[in-house]
């Protein structure tokens, strides 16, 4: 009941919170069942891919291929690939395992060649202003920070320069043969796309997955879940966890 | 026919001419007939090529081929085998959408690709979402009624029928609509989810009238065509064939009078002979050659949505078309539209979990004519949409997250509920589809569109993004996040009265071509604020009972 009442009031979200930032994910319990990045239960008991013998073969194939393990990178180098990685864990929040390999889906779909379907006038080709950013991550750690790369950097650092990617405020070097805010975009299209493609995800936002030939029933307004979906939970009221949390 | 009779029938009429319902396996989703599909000689003269097997070129060449014309399509994209090729996912879906490189500019670019158009037998419909609104009246006289956009050189009333038949065809599933030329739908509204009747109630009390539908979405019996599962996957093609595409609604009845689908093939040039003017018939290549191929015909008509049609006649030159086919004039690619698609969302307490149902349920075209109080010409409709998790991560982000601020958003998704505005952005001569510098693999150089607002257009869109809030407030909305987007594309060929101002006249045929038509949405000079894919299926509709009747200007 408690964790019901929670999850009625905004508390938890950013908007309504001082700096626009999110509470730590630490105010959700651990994961119960199945797995989510990082473990956050938002739905802690809640796994899709338990009803994955009810979807059709077509979905359930493309779906579970995510799920591989994924050999080296095909698209980026050995140089590149410490900066993509630390990229994606910061745009996304992923600060521990499990992990939902988004670095390996964008390798796999530039290295495919899979477009979009249209590009910015002035840009570069979506797989050039990849390795443009890229490389003017690592730029902006030496010049701002010292570091040998954006992946030496610290969290505060790294969190910085993405915040300044995505305002467009970066320039210099490589930055300066690209619109930065739009590059930004290229590039979160991507990472955003393949993380929340996995069924890991889909576990912790409790999203229902595929549902052919099954369907759904239980439309709302009086019920809204189906047998095989699970109720949010928080054990903690999270205004209380992140005061407790602060020094 | 009285209304209360009308009530009565519902989904019992059938439409008149078109088998589609009964010649679809209940169980398979394979287009029938692609086995027995008729095959033309190249050499032979057909009576008619249609490039795109899209919402225009397939309602065409249904019709044409009933009345016993020999009609080849030439399709750029595959014939889909949708029990293995569609899936019910999102990410998986990519390959439904035109992908193929496009450049956009201007002061306010288009993204394109998943948002807006499609590739393959069926074109766009296949992902479309399913609403199925008509024009107003007004729409083919802006520019008499209001000083702004262009009259039509066609009114309504030329259309009327037309959409009447098409509705009976998808079939539109609604309640009895009070705005524009009211009129009823030929199936009952299905039920709508919690996550839209919040919004409703939101509006209701915002003094807003909201009404169920229209979508082309089977509810009840429609031959061999099943009842919506409501499992939410509109946009990334109905696996039930319960929503509405030219695939399940006409393509089949098409097979099954001789139409011939020459799928994996792009049409690169219409060929047109110097001697007298006429085309002859179409160049195309086919997925894995390098050679040219062509198709003779007599008759030309493209239909290859509102960024590929002025490319391929841009690209079609020829002594008497040096700039491109219809192009002497410079009007091609010119004028071409989208409707501003600014969404909202708003988080509320309980467990709404938006993704059930078709995204499509319940809209309002109150907004929809001038009002000279709102300070701008013309106006917008309101709709409720529900974004699967990557678009309501597009969503999230637009509003400024990312990081471990959108990964809370994005845990909170199963409290939001989204809506959204279409509004009508005003016909600009230099909003507009060129040629790029670059080729695509067929060696055509690929397009390039520019768009940019007027000020009307963002006076019109920062009206109705109040509108969008207000419903939300009032429907107790405890966040709001924004997304402001763009959706439908039409224009680019424009129907009108002269060839200066225009590239094809009132019955579709380009200027100073005898045989040369454009049948997909291309033609339209307005574009309301209704999702256009029922008007392009009557526009295509009224286009093949004037071919036929041979009365064509
Ligand atoms: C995500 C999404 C949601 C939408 N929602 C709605 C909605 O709810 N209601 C609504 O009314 N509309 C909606 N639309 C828009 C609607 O689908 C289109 O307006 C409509 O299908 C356009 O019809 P068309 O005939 O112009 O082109 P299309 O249906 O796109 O057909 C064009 C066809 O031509 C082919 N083609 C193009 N060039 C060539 C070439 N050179 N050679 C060979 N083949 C070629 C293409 O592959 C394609 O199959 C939506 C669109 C999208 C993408
Ligand atoms: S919600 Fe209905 S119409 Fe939409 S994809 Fe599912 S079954 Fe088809």
């Amino acid at each position: 009941m408690a964790a019901e009442r929670d999850l009625r009031t905004p508390r938890h979200l950013p908007n309504l919170r001082p700096g626009r930032q999110p509470p730590h994910p630490s105010w959700l319990p651990r994961q119960r069942v199945g797995t989510t990045p990082q473990m956050i239960g938002r739905y802690p008991d809640y796994d899709v891919l338990a009803s994955a013998d009810t979807w059709d073969p077509a979905t359930r194939e493309v779906v579970t291929e995510r799920l591989r393990e994924h050999g080296p990178l095909r698209f980026f180098t050995t140089e590149e690939e410490p900066t993509l990685r630390a990229f994606c864990d910061v745009a996304t929040a992923q600060d521990s395992d499990p992990r939902i390999p988004v670095a390996e889906m964008v390798d796999d779909k530039l290295a495919a060649g899979r477009l979009d379907g249209y590009r910015y006038a002035g840009m570069p080709r979506d797989p050039d202003a990849w390795r443009l950013v890229l490389r003017g991550l690592d730029e902006t750690a030496r010049a701002r920070y010292g570091r040998a790369g954006f992946a030496a950097c610290d969290p505060q650092a790294r969190e910085a320069i993405i915040g300044a990617l995505a305002e467009g405020l970066l320039s210099g070097g490589a930055w300066d043969e690209l619109d930065v805010s739009r590059a930004f975009s290229v590039c979160m299209r991507a990472i955003l796309e393949a993380f929340y493609s996995h069924p890991w995800a889909w576990n912790e936002i409790g999203y229902g997955g595929p549902a052919y030939p099954l369907g759904y029933m239980r439309l709302g307004p009086l019920a809204v879940r189906e047998p095989r979906e699970r109720r949010g939970a928080s054990a903690e009221d999270p205004v209380r966890a992140v005061e407790e949390l602060q020094p | 026919m009285t209304g209360r009779l009308r009530g009565l029938l519902k989904g019992a009429i059938g439409p008149h001419a078109n088998d589609s319902r009964y010649l679809l396996d209940v169980h398979r989703r394979d287009l029938p007939g692609q086995d027995t599909m008729a095959r033309y000689e190249e050499s032979e003269e057909v009576d008619l090529c249609i490039v795109g097997a899209g919402a225009g070129g397939s309602v065409l060449a249904q019709r044409l081929a009933r009345r016993g014309w020999r009609v080849v399509i030439i399709e750029a994209g595959p014939f889909w085998h949708p029990d293995e090729d569609w899936v019910s996912d999102e990410a998986g879906s990519h390959e439904l959408y035109w992908t193929q490189e496009r450049v956009i500019g201007g002061e306010d670019p288009i993204e394109l690709g998943k948002n807006n158009s499609g590739r393959g037998v069926g074109g766009s419909m296949v992902h479309y979402a399913g609403y199925c609104p008509r024009f107003h009246p007004s729409d083919f006289e802006t520019e008499t009624r209001d000083g702004v956009g262009a009259d039509w050189p066609i009114s309504y009333r030329d259309l009327k029928a037309h959409y009447e038949e098409v509705e009976r065809e998808l079939p539109v599933a609604g309640q009895d609509w009070p705005w524009g030329d009211p009129h009823r739908y030929p199936f009952s509204p299905h039920p709508i989810g919690g996550a839209a009747a919040v919004l409703w109630q939101g509006a209701i009390k915002q003094g807003i009238e909201m009404r169920v539908g229209p979508v082309g979405i089977v509810n009840g019996t429609f031959g061999n065509r099943p009842h919506c599962i409501y499992r939410g996957f509109c946009l990334q093609g109905c696996k039930v064939n319960a929503k509405a595409s030219p695939y399940v609604t006409h393509l089949p009845d098409a097979l099954a009078h001789g139409v011939e689908i020459r799928a994996d093939s792009m049409a690169v040039r219409v060929e047109i002979n110097d001697a007298n003017g006429q085309a002859t018939g179409v160049t195309y290549v086919r997925d894995g050659e390098r050679t040219e191929r062509q198709q003779r015909a007599r008759m030309v008509a493209i239909a290859g949505y509102s960024i590929e049609t002025p490319r391929l006649l841009l690209h079609s030159t020829s002594t008497r078309f040096p700039n491109g086919l219809g192009n002497n004039e410079d009007q091609v690619g010119r004028y071409v539209m989208v409707q501003g698609a600014t969404q909202a969302a708003g988080r509320f307490p309980d467990e709404l979990r938006m993704y059930k149902g078709p995204p499509p349920e319940v809209s309002s075209e109150q907004f929809y004519e001038t009002d000279e109080s709102r300070g701008f010409a013309r106006g917008f409709s309101i709709q409720t949409v529900s974004p699967q998790p990557i678009g309501w991560a597009e969503h999230v982000l637009a509003d400024g997250h990312w990081g471990g601020a959108l990964r809370e958003y994005m845990r909170d998704y199963n409290h939001w509920s989204t809506i959204g505005v279409l509004n009508e952005l005003l016909p600009d001569p230099e909003n507009r589809v060129t040629l790029a510098q670059d080729s695509d693999p067929y060696g055509m150089p690929v397009a390039r569109f520019d768009y940019s607002r007027s000020e009307n257009d963002k006076a019109n869109m920062a009206y109705s993004k109040e509108i969008l809030n207000g419903i939300l407030h009032a429907a107790g909305a405890q966040d709001i996040l924004t997304i402001q987007r763009y959706a439908h594309l039409v224009g680019g060929a424009r129907m009108g009265r002269t060839p200066e101002d225009s590239v094809v006249n009132s019955d579709h045929r380009i200027w100073g071509v005898p045989n040369v038509f454009v049948a997909d949405g291309s033609v339209c000079p307005t574009q309301g604020s209704a999702n256009p894919a029922l008007t392009i299926m009557a526009l295509a509709s009224r286009l093949a009972e004037r071919l036929a009747s041979r009365n064509t200007g």
